[in-house]
């Protein structure tokens, strides 16, 4: 079994420590969800994942990676 | 705390409070078929009938029309409540049924008061319990991820 981690808090501060309100609202989700997946308590749908990313105007492996086992993607 | 959550933290709130209003009446007069006698007492029952769901409705379900208010997560947690509801309303009926069975057996029926009551305790308890549900579904989430 594989665990998503991401970097949303990281690259908060790196694109001028933009809040998590103002990502919620870029991301169109609520900041008590950007909260979660910044403690790594929620993952996110595909969508929203790629919504995230797109605020920050990055590809998706750079927010979100997949640590799983290496024969999960054979 | 997310604005469905505070949402449904009132809707239990209120919702309880009519309830235990509901009970008190109920305890000082006595039994069952002052329901019958008093209407009074019917018009108070009515008020709860319609004042939970009603809470309910404006406080957590209209809330989850509101796109800046719920999204995803939300809403997965209000999916999940479902069940909860579901467990508390399958209860409520057995509870209803063991009871009335066993106080009532002798007589071979019971007073068709309880009918408004069991469909007034299930309304009550499926509104109450899916709010809940839905608190003890962001403290999971919280906790657990």
């Amino acid at each position: 079994m594989g665990r998503i981690k991401n970097r949303i808090r990281r690259l908060r501060f790196d694109h001028d420590e933009m809040t998590q309100e103002e990502l919620a609202s870029r991301a169109g989700c609520t900041r008590q969800t950007i909260i979660a997946l910044e403690q790594g308590k929620y993952v996110p749908s595909i969508e929203l994942a790629f919504r995230i990313a797109r605020a920050f105007g990055v590809p998706l492996e750079e927010v979100f990676q997949y640590e799983g086992n290496q024969e999960a993607n054979g | 705390m997310a604005p469905l959550q505070k949402r449904a933290l009132y809707s239990l709130v209120i919702g309880l409070v009519l309830t235990i209003a509901l009970i008190a009446v109920l305890a000082a007069q006595g039994d069952v078929t002052a329901f019958d006698r008093d209407p009074n007492l019917r018009l108070i029952m009515y008020a709860v009938l319609i004042g939970v769901p009603l809470s309910y409705l404006i406080l957590v379900n209209l809330s989850l029309r509101k796109p800046t208010q719920v999204d995803e997560r939300d809403r997965v947690i209000v999916e999940r409540s479902v069940r909860t509801q579901w467990l508390a309303v399958i209860f409520s009926l057995v509870a209803w049924t063991i009871a009335l069975t066993e106080i009532y057996r002798d007589q071979g029926q019971v007073p068709i008061a309880f009918l408004n009551l069991i469909f007034v305790s299930v309304l009550i308890i499926s509104a109450l319990s899916q709010s809940l549900g839905i608190l003890l579904g962001y403290w999971r989430m919280n906790r657990n991820g």
